[in-house]
């Protein structure tokens, strides 16, 4: 058997290339073992209100059957700061201002797990948010420019959901004189209830695309298509729901 | 005797023309009163003065005459625009304004009763007439310019903070500069097109109500970035 060894040209031209594959795969583990994991529990009565301002990233928040708060954090970038802060009943991460001057600081996906009573204020300028299985007096979730909103199994007084490009999707109960907001330009609003629910509603979307479904009733008021104002049983919660050019659409539970 | 009646009866002494119980009554006040004294003194030495200078000052066989020849001889050789002025008739609202008002009391009464009603009459069919009772809304012209006032200082708040921003943008990540600007641009396109719907029909609330939710949307975006 006759074995044709590869010219010296090939074969350092193959050696480079390995040492490349073996030099990338090395940096990327880096990058993986360069992420910093942050990951705490802090002690918290039943109505702690959680206050979270992220730059970009993912946040969750769910509940759980612990009077104590769970913080699970991925940053991307090293020397990111993350400072927790407890104020009486109030629990606060804000990252915009726990890195003032650093500049752009990359993404910190967030995961808290909080008491089932918790009020919830979250930001972000960019990345998606996920609420889900609260019964508080208020969920405000907040995307500046780019991200889906999706609030699970809320029950709360107040729920505002606002962002400019994404969907928002709310899945839950109005509560009597309750007041909910949802806002986008660009994006579906999808708000799955109770058919029992009531509540006054006013809806506008330019795109005259609003669906209204099992609860349409002949009380409603409508401008050309553009804009529903009526009440669905007796209108014990106000609604406001505004869309620009997407979706908007009631679902019974 | 008072001292107007003493100073015309002045002029028929000087002029030789009064008759004698005048001329008593006349002195008896010249006596008591020094400033009809001063007066005819005036006069006097006005008259005796122009005696005097007969030659050179002698006044005119007709005065009446003479001013009227000149007045003449002005007229004809001015042109005929200057003449018809001087000779035009006196306007209505001239002789309205120039003219004396003496009413007694149950006229000027009269006269305030018809004003009131006629007042009364003319804004109870004007309100039937135009639009029922109650405050008149604004006239179109006034709410669509208001309106475009509204949107025109927003705008302006909006493009100071996006001369802000443009400094910042250069510290951002790639990802983060790509979603800002498809934000802004998404609303962008928004707020134009809402901006069209309204120049087409200036009182379409919905467009209005939107293009304000829009524009703070825009806004809420671009304080949100400024800081990053």
């Amino acid at each position: 058997m006759k074995t044709r060894f590869l010219p010296w040209r090939s074969s350092s031209r193959a050696g480079v290339l390995a040492v490349g594959a073996i030099l990338a795969i090395t940096a990327a583990s880096f990058s993986v073992t360069a992420q910093q994991r942050l990951s705490k529990r802090y002690p918290a009565g039943q109505n702690v209100r959680i206050e979270l301002r992220n730059i970009s990233g993912t946040i969750i928040v769910e509940s759980w059957n612990k009077n104590e708060i769970r913080l699970s954090a991925t940053i991307e970038s090293k020397g990111t700061n993350v400072t927790p802060r407890q104020i009486n009943e109030s629990f606060v991460i804000d990252v915009m201002s726990d890195n003032r001057g650093r500049g752009d600081v990359g993404d910190i996906n967030f995961k808290l797990q909080v008491p089932v009573n918790s009020s919830i204020d979250l930001e972000t300028r960019r990345g998606d948010i996920k609420v889900a299985d609260i019964r508080s007096g208020l969920v405000r979730a907040h995307v500046s420019s780019e991200g889906d909103i999706e609030l699970t199994n809320v029950s709360a007084l107040h729920v505002i959901a606002q962002n400019v490009i994404g969907n928002i999707f709310f899945d839950g109960e109005f509560s009597r004189g309750g007041t909910y907001e949802f806002k986008s330009n660009k994006g579906d609003i999808t708000i799955r209830i109770p058919g029992d629910s009531d509540f006054r509603l006013v809806a506008a979307s330019p795109a005259r695309r609003i669906a209204l479904n099992d609860f349409w009733n002949n009380n409603f008021k409508t401008q050309d298509g553009r804009k529903y104002v009526g009440d669905v049983g007796d209108g014990r919660s106000s609604v406001s729901v505004t869309n620009f050019s997407g979706q908007i659409t009631f679902m019974r539970r | 005797m008072n001292c107007e009646t003493c100073q015309e009866l002045i002029h028929d002494l000087i002029d030789g023309s009064i008759n004698e119980r005048d001329e008593f009554t006349l002195n008896t006040h010249l006596k008591e009163c020094l400033d009809c004294h001063s007066v005819r003194q005036d006069l006097a030495s006005i008259m005796g003065f122009c005696r005097t200078q007969r030659g050179q000052y002698e006044a005119p066989p007709n005065e009446q005459a003479m001013w009227l020849r000149i007045r003449n001889v002005i007229e004809a050789e001015l042109p005929g625009k200057v003449v018809s002025n001087t000779e035009s008739k006196p306007t209505f609202l001239g002789r309205l304004m120039g003219r004396t008002w003496e009413l007694t009391l149950p006229q000027l009464a009269a006269s305030t009763v018809a004003i009131v009603l006629l007042v009364s009459l003319s804004t109870v069919v004007g309100l039937r007439r135009f639009g029922g009772y109650g405050v008149q809304p604004n006239p179109p012209q006034v709410e669509a310019s208001n309106i475009n006032e509204r949107i025109f200082q927003r705008q302006q708040v909006i493009d100071y903070w996006k001369q802000r921003i443009e400094l910042n943008k250069a510290h951002w990540s790639a990802e983060n500069r790509a979603k800002f600007e498809r934000s802004l641009r998404s609303l962008d396109e928004t707020i134009q097109i809402l901006k069209d719907d309204l120049n087409r029909n200036p009182h379409d609330d919905i467009s209005y109500e939107m293009l304000t939710v829009s524009m703070d949307s825009q806004l809420t975006l671009l304080r949100d970035y400024v800081d990053l």
